[in-house]
Order: structure tokens, then sequence, then C-alpha cells
């Protein structure tokens, strides 16, 4: 009887179907977690808008482009800065936030106006931006605004800039993913094929689903250079809007998070015949498998191994240090979806690391899927968790660690547990070797950190007391 | 050929290859046709297919593979041609079974990315 009710879903049984427990001698084929479904009405999701999964995870990461945001001023901030995305040309994107900060009167006889005016405002006072992404919102997609209209007329306008729409309002999805899955398809439809790369090199990739999180992509980019590999695009870490123009020239295709980018992969795939390899990037057994692989593809194998040794030189002592440490930790993750599968084997082979519960806000069957095959038994996996829920996994398993979000992680840190920064990390970068150095020293540093527990002594007593009102 | 020899190679691939949970049906189905038709070659020492990009991806792929199976089952290296391939062949089957017809993930249909 794998699929579980916990105590606190009582009066919501239909949770059941949502949260699985891995037994021996169980597979996918008798049980799997419903996911991508519209939340239940009685729980208290953790997901994030629709409009939020196009903006701030994929179209907000681009460093030389306006994230023109039609709606009300909130819809932009919720969406600004919280994510880490660093660039190399001073973190345009991180500084500032655009919005046609809509009001009563503009829904009421309409915002097209005043999203032109807008578009016209951020161009004329970032006269160097010649790029721009505008994106409808809940208020803006329900009063009709035409933006592809809209940014038409600016286009004519101005014919030396280039506008993208993204038609995604929070509605318009049961999760963030709907927004993934719109800014993809939209961009590969209108925007891929638009401009000719300067190719550079003899072999040529694209590289997606990798959001230079604290400098991920930049990282990487280093063993891309060593290989002698010129990247396209980065679909979208630290890219610019061109970059992904000129996608359609690459000969291979990279893919990372195949949750929030799969379906760009597969499109050009199925336009233009480039294959799609997917790839772990975090950890050093998979970073070393991936770029083994990318190595056979181009038949570069050697500079593969000579890549792989050197690094293995430089880090693998500083991880084994860490793993001697950490061996035997029960973690939790409590993120999106893809790092449940890309982390619970990492962290256990490279750490000697336990993961004993999961939960993922918006991936899809396809996502528990490949966790549940890679995770151990004994381990909780949980689609769309709420706050209660988590309260009780953690009494059922214990963690040692629980890498999630911040709003979770202040929730996981009054009751004293230690947290990381499972989305924007503490102290990334966390993919390739050094990456995955970081990722233990951060675990390291927050299960040893002794403030912990002094944070749940009241020094005026000899109780401690955990905070733990909103489950009681 | 035997039942636990299929089911070692199959933990392995659940366990390592992303390329079995593909998005949809005919892509699960294509990767692995295409793998590991070029793992049974590397296997049996014959030359792998290269001609075309997707080849190469297949190769890259079961490259990889095999050289995992190798060192993990060192069995895999006594098996005569015709046994790799009806081991390779029960794998087919075997994770056909569970990625395909009868994964319970309700998008592998859809007629759209
Ligand atoms: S749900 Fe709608 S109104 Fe709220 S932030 Fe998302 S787009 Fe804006």
């Amino acid at each position: 009887m794998p699929m579980v009710l916990l105590e606190c879903d009582k009066d919501i049984p239909e949770r059941e179907k949502h949260i699985y427990l891995k037994v021996d001698g169980e597979d996918s084929r008798d049980y799997l977690p419903v996911a991508n479904a519209s939340t239940i009405p009685g729980t208290l999701s953790e997901r994030g808008c629709a409009f939020c999964g196009a903006k701030l995870v994929i179209g907000g990461v681009l460093k030389d482009t306006i994230q023109m945001i039609h709606g009300p001023i909130g819809c932009a901030y919720d969406t600004w800065h919280t994510k880490r995305y660093p660039s190399d040309n001073g973190h345009f994107q991180m500084k500032y936030v655009w919005s046609t900060d809509m009001k009563e009167s503009h829904i009421v006889f309409g915002g097209e106006k005043r999203l032109e005016k807008s578009m016209h405002e951020a161009f004329d006072e970032m006269p160097e931006i010649k790029r721009m992404i505008v994106y409808t919102t809940c208020p803006t997609a329900l009063i009709g605004d035409d933006i592809k209209a809209v940014a038409k007329k600016v286009m004519e306008a101005r014919p030396d800039v280039d506008v993208f729409t993204c038609e995604c309002p929070g509605f318009a999805g049961v999760s963030q993913s709907k927004g993934h899955h719109v800014l993809n398809i939209g961009w590969v439809n209108e925007k891929v094929g638009n401009i000719e790369p300067e190719i550079t090199a003899k072999h040529t990739m694209n590289f997606i689903g990798d959001y230079n999180i604290q400098g991920d992509t930049q990282l990487l980019q280093q063993y891309w250079d060593k290989l002698g590999i010129q990247v396209i695009a980065h679909f979208t870490g630290n890219a610019n809007y061109d970059d992904l123009r000129a996608m359609h020239r690459a000969q291979l295709n990279v893919v990372n998070c195949a949750r929030s980018a799969g379906y760009i992969a597969n499109e050009l795939k199925k336009k233009y015949g480039i294959p799609r390899l997917d790839i772990d990037s975090w950890g050093f057994n998979y970073m070393a498998e991936g770029i083994r692989k990318i190595s056979a593809f181009f038949g570069i194998e050697d500079k593969g191994e000579a890549l792989i040794a050197e690094e293995y030189a430089k880090w693998k002592p500083k991880l084994d240090w860490y793993k001697e440490r950490l061996k035997g930790t029960k973690m939790a993750i409590w993120t999106g979806g893809p790092r449940l599968w890309h982390w619970t084997k990492s962290v256990e082979d490279d750490l000697g690391v336990q993961v004993v519960a999961m939960s993922s806000k918006f991936g899809h069957q396809e996502d528990f899927e490949k966790v549940i095959a890679r995770g151990q038994a004994g381990t909780y996996y949980i689609d769309d968790g709420n706050e209660l829920e988590f309260f009780e996994i953690i009494d059922l398993v214990k963690p040692d660690v629980i890498f999630t979000g911040p709003r979770v992680g202040e929730l996981v840190k009054k009751l004293h547990i230690p947290y990381v920064n499972g989305h924007a990390y503490h102290n990334g970068p966390y993919m390739g070797f050094e990456g995955f150095v970081n990722l233990a020293r951060d675990m390291y540093n927050a299960i040893y950190n002794p403030l912990l527990k002094l944070a749940a002594t009241d020094p005026r007593a000899t109780l401690s007391t955990p905070a733990k009102e909103a489950a009681e | 050929m035997t039942p636990e020899k299929i089911d070692q190679l199959f933990d392995y691939v659940q366990e390592r290859c992303l390329w079995q949970f593909f998005s949809r049906a005919w892509d699960r189905e294509e990767n692995i046709d295409g793998i590991l038709k070029a793992a049974a070659a590397l296997l049996t020492g014959q030359p792998p297919a290269l001609d075309t990009p997707m080849d190469r991806l297949f190769y890259a792929d079961a490259k990889v593979m095999v050289s995992d199976l190798r060192e993990r089952f060192p069995w895999i290296e006594d098996s005569g041609a015709a046994q790799i391939r009806d081991l390779l062949h029960g794998l087919k089957d075997k994770l056909t079974e569970f990625t395909i017809t009868k994964s319970l993930n309700h998008e592998l249909n859809h007629t759209l990315y």
C-alpha cells in the first residue's frame, strides 16, 4: 500500500494519490504519483504561477533584454532578483525591473496604450538595449490586451529593436510548468532561425536548461572551452537574446533541465534534426559521464578524458574530505522537480548522503518516473506538497538537512533543522566538479553550524521551544 | 540467457539512463531501439553506425553504458554474440514494458510536446 494518506490530509483524501512511499518489490508500473494536476482545494500549495515559470525561470535570465511585465506591479516584483543568476556584463538583468504598473483605470479602459508608452519609455531610457520580452499577466490577459499587436507597432516605429511576446498569464496552467512550456514553444516557433550565428569551431552545441544560478553556466563554459566546443546558445544562462535565435545551427543539444526546457530540445530535433542528449550536471560521477558522452558524440574522447582527469585531481580530494564527514546524513529535497532526480543518486554516490524525502512543486509524472527509478526504498516522493505535510514528513523521516527554497526554508529554520537553498543555492555554483564541492561545503556548514542548537535554547529557561504554530 | 542477468542490466539502465524517460512514447522507443542497437554492436565487436547525427548520439549513450556494464558485470565478457543479442533483446522488452506499454505516465501519448 505505498500511496500514503498522511494524518494531516484526512480531510482531503485526494492527496493520497500524490504521495508515494517506495517499497522493495514494487515499481512504477504499479504506482506513480499524480503530478502536473490542479492543486486540490484545501491544500495550501507552494507553487508559483505560470507567468512566473516563463519570466523568473527562463526569460528573465537573458542579460541583454528588457523584461516588460504588462500587469500590476506585484507580478514584476515577485519575479525579480530572487533567483540569483548573474551575468558577465555586470548583471544587467538583476539590476532592473520593468512593469506597466497597471491600475484600475487601465483595467477599465484597456492597457494597450500604456504598454506601448512603457515599451518606448524603456527603450528610450536604455538606448543601448535593443531587445525586449513582453509578458501578459492575469489582469491584462483577462481584459484582452493584444500584446502582439502592440509589439508589432513598436517594432515598426523602431526598426532596430526586436520584441518577443509571451502570453502566459498566471492562471494559464496548474503551476510554473506551463510558463516553461509556453516560452519554449513560442520561442522556437517565432524566433529560432531568424539569425545566422558566426561559427568559430568545428564542434557546436546548445546547452539547454541551465540558468547560470550563481555562475553554473560560467563554470561549465570552462569545460566546453577546454574541449574546443562552441556553445551557440545557452538556454538561457548568461545568454544574449540573439544567441537563442541561432539555436538551429548547433550540431547537438545537451539538456540539463529536461523539465523546463526539454520542449525546445524536442522541437529542435523535430524541426532541424538536432539530436537531444540529456545529462546531469550536478555531481562528480554524473558530470564525468556527461563529458564522456559529449566527447564521444564529437569523437574527441581523449580531450574529454584529459579534462575529467584534471578536474578529478583538483577537486576529488576536497569532495572526499566532505564525504568523510557527511556520510550517513539524511537529506530531504523539496524543490521544483528535476533536482530530485538530478541529486538523489549523486549525493548518495559522491557524498554518502541518504535522501529520505523528496517533494516536487511542478514536476510531471516523467520526473517521478526518473526519481523513483533512482531513489531509495523507504523514501517519500511527494507531488505539490504543502506545509502541514512537510511537518508530518519531517516527523516521519527526521532529516538532518533540507534543500529547499527560502520560503519553506524559513519554516524549516523554525524547527531548527538546517536548510540549504536548493533553488538559488547558498554559495554556488553547484554544477560541475568544483560546484559539487561547494554544495558539499554548504551542506557540511549547515549541519555542523552550532547556531542552530543555540537558537533552539531559550536562555531564560531550560526548556527548548521549537516553534510549530502552523501545525498545531 | 537468464532472467537474472536481464534484471541486472535492467536495474542498471533504470538507475543510470535518462534516455529511457524522454517525454513521449515515440522518443522513448527511438532511444531504446537506437541505443541498444549501438550497444549490441559494441559488445559483439562490430563497428557501430556513425553516419548520421542520431547514430552518433546513440553511440555516445551506448558507449558509456557498455563501459559501465563491462565494469559492473564481468560475466558479460564471457558471453558470446548470440547470447549478447538475446540479453539485449530481453532488456529491450523489459524497458519497453516499464517505460512505455505499462507506464502510468499520462503524458506519454500526447500528440504534441
Ligand atoms: S498569478 Fe497572475 S496576478 Fe499573480 S503574479 Fe502571477 S501573473 Fe501576476
